[in-house]
């Protein structure tokens, strides 16, 4: 994907650049807002990853002035940890994503990935999902495998509605806490392994196929 | 303040003591000299009164007292003159007893009228004659009963005056104490910035109000830096991390055998772990910024338990230990709902990771006054109670537990987070077992 890095810090900034070409993206660095926007009047972009603080223009500024223009590339925001109020902040201003540095340049493209996907579908509400032979009724709390009813309890069904929301992309460990759990801390132990076993558990319970891939280091992918 | 009272009482009862030897000294010493004085005074007028007379001559005597008594300055004195077998002869007072030779005190018994205190003198005027000579030690009536009023009014100002006054000092010092303590109370409940007010008119204790403010400052100023030195070390390490934890990830998705990728799976989890640490420690200095408590809302911990024992289990399941939740209805508190998650969290997985399979963990919220209370109990093998304060210490690992998962930092955030909603994290021995309870103030 072609992906625009605004980051003044340049040593993080070529850090991340080579470990995200590394995973076949095509990535260029900005290291001012003013310099984030001009770049992006110039060339097309699939998605921005935008640090939060920055000279003359602060990130959360920068989406502004994008979205005003009218731009509706998906743009993940980077930021310190320890402050929590700034994801609030920073989601508000229309970014999409948000997550502390410095994160696994793994786990940014399984984000950017999922938004640029997720762009795809915008409305959360009734419509049913489809991933392989999984359908998903989320409105109706309800789902089913190659036609056969699936009983799940409430956080099961979170979790497979958000893997096949994304279905064909990995989500993380960190996204699935934050979206089907709702929580902005990883907890020391691992729930989400333990949720997608039981998961699984149930998937295959009569010899299917397992439709969850794992991938070492970075998390689930529902097969579409 | 139990020393300042008893100290104050202490200074009163030994004010009124000294003030009451000297009235009672002034008093004696007052009525010695005048008895000296009038003691004095009939001795001479006894000695001219028989220096006129021939020993024995009772008729020169009772003419000089005749003589005497018709004088205008002689009116506290008396006389009474008797035989040798005790009968009166004359005089112009009568005395009820018989005298023998001597001084003696008179009181109104002694039957002389309009005399309730005086001194006799009684000597021999020869063949047998008894001369007594009488005189009022009280000149004025009611000179003890006035001398006993000036006392009272005196002393009993002076007295009143000074408990007044201690009264006064006692009630300024125990009220700048009140101003210290609400301070030092304020600062354990984590408000960091309170301070002793200071008296704009200066004196001794705007000065001690402004050293302790100083302290305060400086306290304040080493917990910030103690605190950024911590974050400021996960903060930089976390770099380092990422990358190792890239390369980890690139390298297992290229293993080549199922052997070498389970030990980078192993790689790659302690690399996670090593990161949760960071974020831990980058936690607690988020907690104790207090920044979290500006977004306090209004937050049900029943609900809160629920969640966390549905996520957990799971995990429970998988370890052989049971997991149950003791809900007892609502109960509303203001706080943050995230963080008192995490606690919760971490308390579960404690009572999980340090117990053996089989053990029952109990998680539950209940309100009792007006505490909302959030409780773990396990029925494993505790802790012991000396090692309590060990436990709650910042990577404070007890030998029992080094081989279990955990890095020591569950406790403390827990406390930190306890704190910030100004409640506290106890430890208590289950028998058998371990309870941990969130003592929260309920909405």
């Amino acid at each position: 994907m072609d992906l625009l890095l605004v980051e003044d810090d340049a040593d993080y900034a070529d850090t991340l650049r080579s470990e995200l070409t590394a995973l076949d993206h095509r990535v260029v660095v900005a290291p001012t807002g003013p310099a984030a926007l001009v770049e992006i009047e110039r060339d097309r972009f699939d998605a921005v990853i935008l640090d939060r603080m920055l000279p003359h223009l602060d990130g959360a500024s920068v989406v502004r002035r994008l979205r005003d223009n009218g731009h509706r590339l998906p743009v993940l925001m980077l930021s310190a940890l320890g402050q929590s109020d700034q994801k609030i902040d920073g989601l508000e201003s229309g970014a999409d994503d948000y997550v502390v540095k410095p994160t696994p340049a793994a786990e940014l493209d399984a984000r950017i990935k999922a938004l640029v996907r997720a762009r795809g579908w915008i409305d959360d509400g009734a419509e049913t999902l489809r991933a392989g032979d999984i359908t998903i009724s989320p409105g109706q709390f309800r789902a089913w495998r190659d036609g056969r009813p699936l009983d799940l309890a409430k956080l099961e069904f979170k979790l497979l509605t958000e893997l096949a929301r994304h279905a064909g992309s990995f989500l993380t460990r960190a996204m699935l806490i934050e979206r089907v759990w709702g929580y902005d801390f990883e907890p020391a132990t691992n729930i989400v392994d333990a949720q997608v076993r039981m998961l699984r558990r149930k998937l295959t319970a009569d010899g299917a196929d397992d439709p969850i891939v794992t991938k070492r280091g970075i998390g689930y992918m529902l097969r579409v | 303040m139990a020393s300042l009272r008893t100290l104050t009482a202490a200074f009163l009862g030994a004010f009124g003591a000294a003030t009451v030897a000297t009235g009672y000294t002034t008093y004696t010493a007052t009525r010695g000299a005048i008895v000296r004085l009038v003691d004095e005074r009939i001795q001479a007028v006894s000695g001219v009164l028989l220096s006129e007379a021939r020993p024995g001559d009772a008729a020169t005597i009772l003419a000089g007292i005749d003589a005497f008594a018709r004088r205008r300055d002689s009116g506290d004195i008396g006389f009474e003159l008797r035989d040798a077998r005790g009968r009166r002869l004359g005089g112009n007072v009568m005395v009820a007893r018989a005298l023998p030779v001597g001084t003696f005190d008179l009181h109104g018994g002694d039957g002389i009228a309009g005399l309730t205190a005086g001194r006799a003198l009684v000597r021999d005027a020869g063949a047998g004659l008894r001369l007594v000579t009488i005189a009022e030690t009280e000149p004025i009536d009611g000179l003890g009963a006035a001398r006993l009023r000036i006392y009272l009014f005196g002393f009993g100002a002076i007295v009143l005056i000074v408990a007044v006054g201690t009264g006064a000092f006692g009630l300024l010092v125990r009220r700048r104490i009140a101003e210290v303590r609400a301070t030092a109370e304020a600062i354990i409940d984590g408000d960091m910035a309170r301070r002793v007010p200071v008296d704009p008119r200066g004196g001794v204790f705007a000065a001690q109000a402004v050293a302790f403010n100083r302290m305060l400052d400086r306290i304040a100023a080493l917990l910030e830096s103690v605190r950024n030195v911590s974050s400021d070390i996960a903060h930089d390490l976390r770099t380092p991390l990422a990358r190792l934890h890239a390369r980890l990830t690139r390298l297992a998705a290229r293993a080549e055998s199922e052997e070498i990728a389970d030990e980078l799976d192993a790689a790659l989890a302690q690399c996670d772990e090593l990161m949760a640490m960071f974020a831990a420690i980058l936690r607690i200095a988020e907690v104790e910024g207090e920044r979290r408590r500006a977004a306090f809302a209004a937050v049900d911990l029943s609900a809160i338990v629920a969640e966390v024992a549905e996520a957990m289990a799971p995990v429970a399941a998988e370890g052989e230990r049971r997991l149950i939740v003791e809900a007892a209805g609502d109960v509303p508190l203001r706080g943050d709902r995230q963080l008192l998650s995490q606690a919760a969290f971490n308390l579960v997985e404690n009572a999980l990771n340090h117990t053996p399979p089989g053990t029952t963990v109990r998680i539950g919220a209940a309100r009792t006054g007006g505490r909302a209370m959030l409780s773990v109990r396990d029925d494993g093998p505790g802790i012991a109670l000396t090692d309590h304060a060990a436990a709650l210490r910042r990577f404070g690992r007890l030998d029992a537990s080094r081989h279990q998962p955990g890095y020591g930092l569950g406790l403390p955030l827990i406390d930190a987070v306890a704190r910030l909603h100004r409640g506290t994290l106890t430890l208590a021995d289950g028998a058998p077992g371990l309870i941990a309870t969130l003592d929260l103030p309920a909405s």
